[in-house]
């Protein structure tokens, strides 16, 4: 009976939408004891590695969570923090990682996104600590009251002891391997969102191979999508919300009953469609503005439009199938991954819950998918995972 | 170092145990058992899929307490006051998402992972924990419930379904360790059914186990560390190299009561299990990763499901692991888990339990915020020291 109210419900054109299914024994336990810190980017280069930047040690409690990176250890055999770069296969072990301060550039204070081009590079934005309107007490002591806000989420420390670092400004380029290859912007240098030279605090970057340009959501400190030389690094071209000119003007807090804003609020990441259309996530503002790559722009759409505090669209990735019919935006406040319509911006279902358990997600600010239709999440905050969700075919909504 | 009574447990134990001039049964045990070509051990997996996910888009905060009842119901105890803003975003007021909500404190699951109870909070008549901590089903089928605020002095007692039924102490009145009428800050508590005499490890503020009429409330004897009289006078930070403290460090975080009665006391920060008769005779101790500061190895305990109870389980917060210990000798046989978020792993587990199938449930404080479950997979041969993350073999 079932199977036939399937086919009926099927038959009067029911929407097929793509179905999921976490993998709660994907990646393997990370070697070393190591473990991630907040996670703000997560990529799939081309041959379906999966890519990993968190904020390591300054987001992990030195007194309760990485008692073997003290000195002296705290802890016997348990946890240190992971490179800031990882590199996983399809199986998920670990076959790469790297990063961290080193000659010819500014590591940035703390990360944003990632990205792998064409050519296998490795793309970082240095996106400075994150945002934290929606508020947080981070659990670091076990009683109450005592010791709670040890941990020195948002300061961007640079490790334990280190002076702090000029506020991050620019986005890196390594090899696949770790060799530093181009900085663009310096850190502590902003000139706001008209800037030609200079960026401030950029969330995320996606590579244009065939054009050698690279754009960059620009980010937390400016209002813009920015595109650059991805060789050479180059200023090309900028703009703002509605492809405007855009401006650092206050504005107000969000308020879903009032017009939607003619400014950027956090611009958390920008991804180019196949048919060369640029998606840009307006996190605070629940919104996805479409654009053609030289800035024009072409519709908005709200995903859960009420959402306040952290905002509703923090990443985007595109299905796997030739049309991309479909977008997934992980949202990291409603802690779900919701599922629209590429072509009309509806949305079509989520999926994700709260919680600490497998498939649920606590700050899911990342989202990457592999060759098989694969969805790639990372949790920011103290959600700190990489999880893997099956791509089971297309089924009704 | 004291005398054979200390015997110490760890990587290198043979070494240490010589060192320290252990009588030879122990050693002698230890051969044999090499001799027969393989230690035998309780061996675990993770269901990754335990439990259900929670109704209601609730979520947890720090889960400090667990407790496993006669029908095999899991029981926990955590801090819904303590869910971080964005995460309790629907909570919110206004809301600032669709998601979450913060869970009822006491949460009971049937054995299959459903959520089928839950209650918890101020009422009529008792004093809700400022910070909930610890959480006990007796063989009465009432449930137990400490609390570990600066504030908190008491335990409370209710029904299964939450109906309160006695409160032990008042808050805000702690009188330090030698106090027969409140607690300080009380971390666990267990009830012998022989004897209906509720066992308190206490705790935050004091530095004893206390005992009490579980009827009544009675205050029948406390003790100390060596079964000493307890002084709260502060002895500073633990340090691994100095003689052991002859007082208990706070917090002890837990008093467990084996078949053969024998009570099983957490030293906390003093990495050390203390074990008394149950009326406070000193027995012995056991240091587990000894070279662990801070919030120390030794979080809670709970017995193998054989009849003997031939095997301890430690929960180490600050290590991210469990021990398997033979009891007899104490010895550390082997240990599963490690750090990190996903199935298997820990963030600070800090209480276990198990049920009547010898499954090991834990949950986790922090932001490990977790309950899970440990699927009891037979004895057989212990291959690694350190298991790390034991997941099932697909």
């Amino acid at each position: 009976m079932a199977g036939r109210d399937r086919i009926a419900t099927q038959g009067r054109g029911a929407a097929q939408v793509p179905r999921f299914q976490v993998d709660p024994l994907w990646p393997k336990p990370l070697p070393n004891h190591w473990i991630f810190g907040s996670i703000t980017g997560v990529a799939v280069d081309a041959q379906d590695h999966i890519w990993v930047v968190h904020r390591g040690v300054d987001s992990l409690n030195p007194r309760t969570e990485i008692g073997l990176a003290s000195d002296p250890p705290s802890a016997e055999s348990c946890c240190l923090p992971a490179p800031f770069v990882l590199e996983f296969d399809q199986t998920g072990a670990v076959v790469g990682h790297w990063g961290g301060p080193g000659h010819g550039y500014d590591w940035p204070q703390s990360p944003g996104g990632i990205a792998v081009d064409a050519k296998g590079n490795v793309w970082i934005a240095a996106a400075g600590p994150p945002d934290l309107a929606g508020g947080r007490a981070t659990s670091t002591s076990e009683e109450p009251g005592g010791g709670a806000g040890g941990q020195a989420q948002g300061t961007g420390r640079g490790g334990r002891g280190a002076t702090p670092r000029p506020q991050d400004a620019h986005v890196l380029k390594f090899s696949r391997t770790g060799a530093f290859l181009l900085q663009i912007g310096k850190a502590g240098r902003v000139e706001g969102s008209d800037s030609t030279t200079a960026l401030n605090r950029p969330a995320a970057v996606e590579v244009d191979s065939a054009a050698n340009e690279v754009y960059v959501a620009d980010g937390l400190g400016n209002h813009r999508v920015v595109v650059l030389d991805s060789e050479t690094g180059a200023y090309k071209r900028h703009w703002g919300a509605y492809g405007e000119k855009p401006t650092d003007a206050p504005t107000a807090p969000y308020d879903p009953n009032a017009p939607p804003s003619k400014q950027f609020g956090i611009v958390s990441a920008v991804r180019l469609a196949k048919d060369g259309l640029v998606y840009v996530c307006d996190r605070k503002n629940d919104r996805i503005q479409v654009f053609k790559k030289d800035g024009t722009f072409l519709k908005e759409g709200f995903v859960s439009k009420t959402t306040l505090g952290d905002g509703a669209v923090w990443d985007v990735a595109f299905s796997k199938d030739p049309q991309q019919r479909f977008l997934y935006v992980a949202d990291g406040h409603d802690q779900k991954v919701w599922i629209l319509v590429r072509d009309t911006l509806e949305v079509v279902g989520s999926v994700g819950a709260g919680g600490r358990w497998p498939g649920h997600f606590y700050g899911v600010g990342s989202i990457a998918i592999d060759s098989k239709g694969n969805i790639y999440t990372g949790e920011t905050y103290e959600g700190k995972r990489l999880q893997k969700f099956v791509f089971k075919g297309l089924g009704p909504a | 170092m004291s005398g054979p009574r200390h015997l110490v447990i760890g990587a290198g134990f043979v070494t240490a145990i010589v060192a320290l001039g252990v009588s030879r049964g122990v050693l002698d045990r230890a051969v044999a058992v090499q001799a027969q070509g393989a230690v035998m051990a309780p061996r675990f997996e993770v269901d990754p899929m335990f439990p259900k996910p929670l109704p209601n888009n609730w979520v947890l905060g720090e889960t400090i307490g667990l407790g496993i009842d006669s029908q095999d119901h899991i029981w926990i105890v955590h801090r819904s006051d303590r869910v971080n803003a964005n995460e309790g975003a629907a909570d919110q007021n206004p809301p600032t998402a669709s998601c979450c909500r913060r869970a009822p404190p006491v949460l009971e699951f049937d054995p299959a992972g459903n959520l089928v109870g839950q209650w918890g909070g101020p009422g009529e008549g008792y004093e809700w924990p400022l910070s909930n901590h610890g959480i006990f089903v007796d063989h009465k089928d009432n449930v137990w419930i400490g609390g570990n605020d600066a504030k908190d002095a008491h335990v409370l007692k209710f029904t299964k379904s939450g109906k309160f039924l006695m409160q032990v102490g008042h808050q805000g009145k702690s009188g330090g360790s030698n106090d027969t009428e409140n607690f300080g800050r009380v971390a666990k508590i267990i009830v012998d059914p022989k004897t209906n005499e509720a066992y308190i490890a206490d705790g935050y503020g004091n530095k004893r186990v206390a005992v009490i009429d579980a009827d009544t409330g009675r205050f029948k004897r406390y003790w100390g560390a060596y079964g000493n009289k307890p002084d709260d006078t502060n002895i500073g930070r633990y340090d691994p190299n100095a003689p052991p403290a002859q007082q208990f460090r706070t917090p002890v975080h837990c008093a467990d009561l084996s078949l053969d009665g024998l009570l099983y006391v957490c030293d906390r920060p003093n990495d050390r299990i203390q074990v008394f008769r149950p009326d406070g005779t000193f027995v012995k101790e056991i240091f587990i990763a000894k070279k662990t500061l801070g919030d120390g190895s030794v979080w809670d305990i709970a017995f193998s499901k054989d009849p003997q109870q031939k095997y301890l389980y430690l929960a180490d917060g600050k290590n991210e692991k469990v021990y398997i210990i033979l009891r007899e000798t104490m010895e550390i046989l082997t240990s599963f888990g490690d750090g990190g978020r996903q199935p298997g792993q820990f963030f600070a587990v800090h209480s276990i339990a198990t049920d009547s199938k010898g499954n090991i449930y834990t949950t986790e404080t922090y932001e490990g915020r977790r309950l899970q479950k440990f699927v009891y997979k037979g004895i057989g041969p212990v291959t690694k020291k350190d298991q790390g993350t034991v997941w099932p073999t697909k």
